[in-house]
């Protein structure tokens, strides 16, 4: 299962096919590696196709968006091929659809990997991971940690202070100055208490024996195992056949350059 | 000038005391004059419960920390003197060390943990003593077992109550097997019921443990029985009296006193109700029928209908969530009822007009600060009137009045940020005061003050009230509702279980239990007088 795949070996095995794709400028390699992508996620994860499809859905759009300004807008490298048609000024080229359809199917290809990610990994021992497997300062980690639970209560805080200034009849405050000086009332008391906040916490982790040094042990203790090798293997290695696969089709084109 | 009081311990003791301070003066910045901790001596004994008392922004909570070693070096501020633990001066300890020999459990239970599970945050503490993975199971579970926390080990921390919370950081603390426990006002967030029972763990664990215990603390009361010794500070900083409880209580009563410190409701005499009557209240105010309120699905309040009436003085009692709250923002018409009607002298708030329902009804929030919109106490308190286009004339005189009223007078051009507790307290009063409002709501308005703050307080909303206005304090100050309030709401689980005197709700002991709410010392103490009467007889 996905979910149990250390989180740091996930992290990298995710960027690597991210970082690469970003190269390729034709549609077989994308589109091949996303398929793979969705169908490796729901074989081996147990994430609701329902929930999957309320996240990725907007991102298509998106992606769609992408697709078409790219292909109005493409650059003269790569507008080459047939006019399919033309309107006001703009020519819409073969090439320039290609480009379109390739940039939307990359994006999709980050937000499955994405999602693949953040969808399966506990927060919590992410961090954990970090600071075991590369060694990030348990200062950092354990910090990132901290600031992840203030999220909802600041959320809670923004609620109170809107209400509060509502009474004080701020709302009727008129005008774009007005609109500014607002936002910075706001902008106070949620800094000051953040910060206050900010340090009671360090304070309290301090006063638990935190010292933030390299040098203690572990409850989770977060390794890294033969599974999480073929995880690796199987995302980044698939990755490479499929460039391998475009690549004997005829199809790979890695910044305009047809192979 | 008073004397300075002979020291109550003597400097040479065959055994070192477990901590003992010597000249102890620190400040948040460079050196002053008047440092906010000014040279403090005293001496915390091993196995000893003692009481750190002191009206707000006297420097308790600071004092703690510079125990530990944490200030100065924290927050780079200025110290002088020394701090002794059995008898090393805790300089010359290695970072982390002292820190695992005192535990703290702080006030707020938002602020104070780093992990999002119960299981993580104490298996945090036990990294950080490089406890060999292997044991650690077992201590959690031990420490979970004691604190009665075995069913949440898996929970997310931020869904469990207050008392749970605080419950956790204890738990948390107790891992670390610490040689004194300093408590920084941990049940001050909490429902009675709530905080009582931290206190009882505290005192069983004590008991247990033989640890010594630093308490620092407004509310006396329930745990009188288990101090030994009383330190008190006034708002210089500067210690007051420091020896076993009943002598400091029966000595220095006046001086605690009339530093604003609560005393123990042992010791006061006037905690007889005051009024005594109820009177007929006729004019309705504000009143509510059939009222439901969702978030996200989950049913916040079902069904509730009351009245409010002119010039009453009405509480809202209730467990933390039990959605007290948010009764009072739906009655302040800042937020909207599902089901139901809000009536608002003879009209749905529906129908007001914005502004006019501000000018006549008035919301102090709990947290002061968020209603404080300019940069200046002036600006502060002529907000409202400058929006109603109020003549300048007669705004000034207003203010004039009002900074007169609530003793802000010197503080005019003072940023609101910048005043102390119990002055941001009075200017979030005042700010709502530019027209005499028809109701006042109060979300918590008592909750961390020291003794002169409620009492200023106290004044104020009687002063309002004899004018008329309804007076809405969502408490759980059961003694402030014994002593002044008319009318008592219970909120249980989003149900209104009760309304009535609180006279009457007292003689309802299965339902006080249910909504977890406790009866006030003054009925307590009867009730306790009443046995003993029976036993006699």
């Amino acid at each position: 299962m996905i979910s149990s795949v250390n989180p740091a070996v996930k992290m990298v095995a995710i960027i690597i096919p991210g970082v690469l794709l970003s190269f390729s400028f034709d549609i077989f390699t994308p589109l091949t590696y996303l398929i793979f992508i969705v169908a490796f996620t729901f074989l081996f994860s147990s994430i609701p196709v329902k929930k999957w499809l309320l996240v990725f859905t907007p991102f298509v759009f998106l992606a769609l968006g992408f697709a078409w300004m790219t292909t109005l807008y493409t650059s003269d490298s790569f507008s080459g091929g047939r006019v399919l048609f033309e309107f006001w000024w703009f020519e819409i080229t073969t090439g320039g659809v290609m480009v379109g359809i390739s940039l939307a199917l990359r994006s999709l290809c980050f937000v499955a990997l994405s999602l693949m990610f953040i969808l399966t990994t506990d927060s919590t021992k992410f961090m954990l991971s970090l600071m075991q497997q590369f060694k990030l300062p348990p200062k950092l980690t354990y910090g990132i940690l901290a600031g992840y639970r203030f999220l909802p209560t600041f959320k809670h805080e923004f609620e109170v202070l809107r209400q509060a200034h509502r009474i004080r009849g701020v709302g009727r405050a008129k005008g774009v100055k007005g609109r500014l000086r607002q936002f910075r009332r706001y902008a106070i008391p949620l800094m000051a208490n953040a910060i206050r906040k900010a340090e009671r916490v360090a304070i309290a982790m301090e006063s638990k024996g935190f010292t933030g040094s390299h040098d203690r042990t572990h409850y989770h203790h977060m390794s890294v195992g033969k599974k999480d090798w073929v995880f690796f293997a199987s995302i980044v290695g698939t990755f490479f056949l499929v460039v391998f696969t475009s690549y004997q089709l005829g199809y790979l084109n890695i910044f305009g350059r047809q192979f | 000038m008073k004397k300075r009081l002979p020291n109550q311990i003597p400097p040479v003791q065959k055994q070192p005391a477990l901590i003992r301070t010597e000249n102890l003066s620190f400040d948040y910045e460079k050196k002053q004059s008047e440092p906010l901790i000014n040279d403090v001596s005293f001496s915390l004994e091993e196995g000893e419960v003692t009481l750190l008392t002191g009206a707000s922004g006297s420097g308790k909570s600071t004092i703690s920390l510079c125990l530990n070693g944490l200030y100065p070096e924290a927050v780079e501020g200025y110290a002088e003197g020394t701090v002794y633990f059995r008898g090393e001066d805790i300089s010359r300890f290695e970072k982390g060390v002292l820190n695992q020999k005192i535990g703290i459990v702080f006030q707020d239970p938002e602020s104070q943990f780093c992990m999002v599970t119960v299981e993580n945050e104490l298996a945090f503490t036990m990294e950080n003593l490089k406890v060999p993975r292997k044991d650690m199971a077992e201590r959690m579970d031990a420490v979970l077992e004691v604190t009665g926390l075995t069913e949440v080990k898996y929970r997310a921390i931020h869904e469990l109550s207050g008392g749970q919370k605080q419950k956790v950081a204890l738990a948390s603390v107790l891992l670390m097997e610490p040689e004194l426990l300093i408590l920084d006002e941990p049940t001050a967030n909490l429902d009675p019921v709530s905080s009582l029972e931290f206190i009882q763990l505290v005192a069983k664990l004590q008991q247990e443990r033989k640890m010594a215990v630093l308490v620092i603390e407004h509310q006396l009361d329930d745990w009188m029985a288990y101090i030994h010794r009383v330190l008190a500070l006034n708002k210089h900083g500067k210690l007051i009296a420091d020896g076993p409880r009943d002598k400091v209580f029966a000595e220095y009563k006046e001086t605690l006193t009339a530093e604003g410190i609560h005393l123990p409701k042992v010791m006061e005499e006037n905690t007889q109700k005051l009024g005594g009557q109820t009177p007929q209240f006729l004019e309705p105010s504000l009143s509510i029928s059939n009222l439901s309120f969702k978030r996200k699905e989950r049913t916040i309040l079902q069904d509730l209908s009351m009245t409010l009436h002119k010039g009453e003085f009405v509480a809202v009692a209730g467990e933390n969530g039990a959605g007290k709250s948010t009764l009072l923002q739906l009655m302040a018409g800042i937020l909207s009822p599902h089901k139901g009607t809000v009536t608002f002298q003879d009209a749905p708030l529906k129908k007001w007009r914005e502004e006019e329902l501000r000018k006549h009804m008035g919301f102090v929030f709990q947290n002061p600060e968020h209603q404080f919109i300019t940069d200046t106490v002036y600006d502060e308190l002529s907000f409202g009137m400058k929006l109603n286009g109020t003549p300048e004339e007669e705004m000034k005189e207003k203010v004039t009045e009002l900074l007169g009223h609530f003793q802000l007078e010197g503080h005019r051009l003072n940023n609101p940020f910048s005043l102390s507790g119990g002055q941001k307290r009075r200017l979030s009063v005042a700010t709502m005061l530019d027209e005499t409002p028809d109701v006042l709501l109060f979300d918590e308005p008592t909750f961390g003050q020291d003794a002169k703050t409620t009492d200023e307080l106290m004044s104020i909303v009687l002063d309002l009230k004899a004018k008329g206005t309804t007076i809405v304090f969502v408490t759980h100050d059961m003694d402030l509702i014994d002593q002044y309030c008319e009318t008592v709401f219970v909120l249980d689980k989003g149900n209104l279980a009760f309304s009535g005197t609180p006279e009457q709700l007292w003689d309802k002991e299965s339902l006080l239990k249910q909504a977890r709410l406790r009866l006030p010392y003054r009925v307590r103490q009867q009730k306790e007088e009443g046995d003993v009467y029976d036993l006699v007889r």
